[in-house]
């Protein structure tokens, strides 16, 4: 394909005897693309292949038409929001952002200026001369994010945005990714829970232990994923207010609490999470500070998958 | 977003932001905070010395081997130079620090950031090793100042005579942290257990090859930096008396000499190790 972002030919990583990613071969076209699959999978292991933090074990990668490895010009049009939760605690999140557009190549007040722009957009502009060390898992995801986008490129590669982020914080999140997309960005955005993937895009890569197993439409995986129970766990201050409220849901199957978190199973997840955010919008059980799910369905899918 | 136009900055003006992006990190780090605890060390012993010598509690003279001795403050000062800064502080700030240029970045995942930007990796090594230098004198440095005015009015001593050789000390510690630095960049840049091989290379190999008879005392920076030791030192009885115990400067190359070799080193060393970082894959732990 000629006018794909990303191209990846006979790709293969692996460290030392572990496979990372197993002879890989995708073209990826403009737009958002949601790479899909469990922790383990190879999502990251793609990403820092196609972000050229990675050298590869066999193959080639190319990004908006250049190799990427050792060829740091090509980093100018791309924009990497990675899932390590890591930062410079003592830097606010201006100087960080502005730190970050200087070394993209802006100077001085310009630096500054996209900076701010970038902030505003993840909406942290109130955060912005706040340390980082003092911000909220999902503000310091969303300063990830303005960092990526701050020297506007023209390809976004963003690493499970959405981990750890509270209702609305993903909702905004969803919301800003589709808004860069119309603006003429491609996105490849990574992540675990079919939900979220599918509330952006409809065009999937469905990766799983380092190999690409399907590309296309999201509706045909999510029929099945939607077979499988869907654990999702809640962070929340009044965790017992909170399962008071799923109790009333006929689609949830389980409760379980651990501390501060209140662990659901649904047989819905798509209609738990519309509920969900709708209760943290009407903040009538307290605050939700967190929303996180683990793999599990996914993983059943995929055996499925595999075993087919 | 930013609509204005940017093109990728050069090589060193992407290292000045690297610096400008590492130096506050690196002075508020735990690393420094205990650096400076060694640092102050001296200053202990020369508050010591200062209180001793004031009270007429302490003797600066007496004989070795039969050789009588008489130390004065700037004496003193030198021994400390020597003994305190540059065989010890210097290069252990080296070890510290260089071989965690690259590495701290690595282990607190915040590499990423610097790796997907539009410049050479070189350049991000370089910054960092700039923000070394300056974290380090801004360590060392006034800990050695503090030493100079407690330590060399005693005994007869004059602060204004000595000043030169001050300038010349520090200057001598400034030049050791650069070529330091530079070789344990490289150490930290190539091999796998950075820190063990630096302190081997300090503690092992510099103070047995330095003693050793032959030529591979010129594999290693304490050779040259200890010649460039007689020059800086006051010329007194304490220079005689130090060269007598260690017997070390019999065969000291000159000055020019060893400045030329520290800095080959110092070029070769950071060259090298900016080469290795721009073709090294650095792995991240999940």
């Amino acid at each position: 394909m000629t006018d794909a972002v990303v191209a990846v030919t006979g790709l293969s990583k692996w460290y030392g005897q572990v496979i990372g990613l197993n002879d890989v071969t995708v073209s990826i076209p403009p737009g958002i693309t949601g790479l899909l699959g469990p922790n383990g999978a190879g999502k990251s292991t793609f990403m820092k292949l196609v972000t050229g933090q990675l050298k590869p074990s066999q193959g080639q990668v190319s990004v908006l038409g250049a190799p990427i490895w050792a060829n740091p010009g090509a980093y100018a049009a791309i924009g990497y929001c990675p899932d390590q939760d890591a930062f410079y605690e003592r830097m606010t999140g201006l100087e960080w952002v502005s730190a970050l557009a200087r070394l993209s190549g802006f100077e001085g007040d310009a630096a500054t200026d996209v900076a701010r722009k970038a902030l505003e957009t993840v909406s942290l502009t109130s955060a912005a001369d706040k340390k980082i060390g003092a911000y909220s898992k999902g503000m310091r995801q969303r300063v990830k994010l303005a960092q990526a986008v701050a020297h506007n490129p023209q390809l976004l590669l963003l690493d499970e945005p959405l981990a750890g982020m509270d209702p609305l914080g993903r909702r905004q999140t969803i919301k800003l990714i589709k808004d860069w997309s119309r603006a003429g960005k491609s996105i490849i955005v990574s992540s675990h829970i079919l939900h979220e993937i599918e509330l952006m895009t409809s065009n999937i890569l469905l990766i799983n232990n380092g190999r690409i197993l399907a590309e296309g439409n999201v509706h045909q995986i999510r029929d099945l994923i939607d077979e499988h129970p869907h654990k999702v766990q809640i962070k929340s201050s009044d965790p017992r207010a909170l399962a008071r409220r799923f109790l009333e849901y006929s689609h949830v199957i389980s409760l379980n609490f651990d501390e501060d978190v209140v662990v659901v199973e649904t047989n819905r997840p798509d209609a738990f999470y519309t509920e969900l955010t709708a209760l943290a919008a009407h903040d009538a059980t307290g605050a939700i500070d967190e929303v996180t799910s683990p793999d599990d369905n996914l993983q059943a899918v995929f055996s499925y998958l595999v075993k087919q | 977003m930013g609509k204005d136009l940017h093109r990728p900055p050069t090589f060193v003006r992407a290292a000045m932001r690297v610096f400008d992006l590492s130096l506050g990190e690196m002075l508020w780090s735990r690393r420094t905070v205990f650096m400076a605890l060694v640092v102050g060390g001296p200053v202990v012993i020369a508050v010591a010395l200062r209180a001793l010598a004031t009270f007429d509690m302490v003797s600066f003279g007496g004989s070795v081997n039969g050789r009588p001795f008489a130390l004065s403050g700037p004496g003193v000062f030198g021994l400390m130079i020597w003994a305190f800064y540059l065989r010890f502080t210097v290069p252990v700030l080296g070890v510290f620090y260089g071989t965690a240029l690259i590495a701290d970045e690595v282990e607190d995942k915040t590499i990423t950031y610097l790796f997907t930007r539009p410049i050479a990796r070189g350049a991000v090594l370089v910054g960092k090793y700039l923000a070394y230098l300056v974290c380090t004198s801004l360590v060392v440095l006034p800990s050695v100042v503090i030493v100079y005015f407690l330590v060399v009015p005693m005994v007869g001593g004059s602060v204004g005579r000595s000043f030169p050789d001050l300038v010349t000390d520090l200057g001598l510690l400034g030049l050791g942290l650069a070529v330091y630095g530079a070789a344990f960049a490289l150490v930290g840049a190539w091999f796998k257990r950075p820190l063990l091989t630096g302190l081997v290379f300090v503690f092992g190999w510099e103070p047995v090859v330095v003693v050793v008879p032959g030529y591979m005392k010129n594999l290693s920076v304490a050779y040259y930096l200890q010649g460039l030791v007689p020059h800086a030192m006051p010329q007194d009885g304490a220079m005689s008396l130090l060269q007598s115990i260690l017997q070390t400067f019999q065969a000291a190359p000159s000055a020019w000499s060893c400045l030329v070799s520290l800095a080959l080193i110092w070029a070769l060393t950071l060259g090298g190790a900016a080469w290795v970082v721009e073709r090294r894959e650095y792995v991240l732990e999940q």
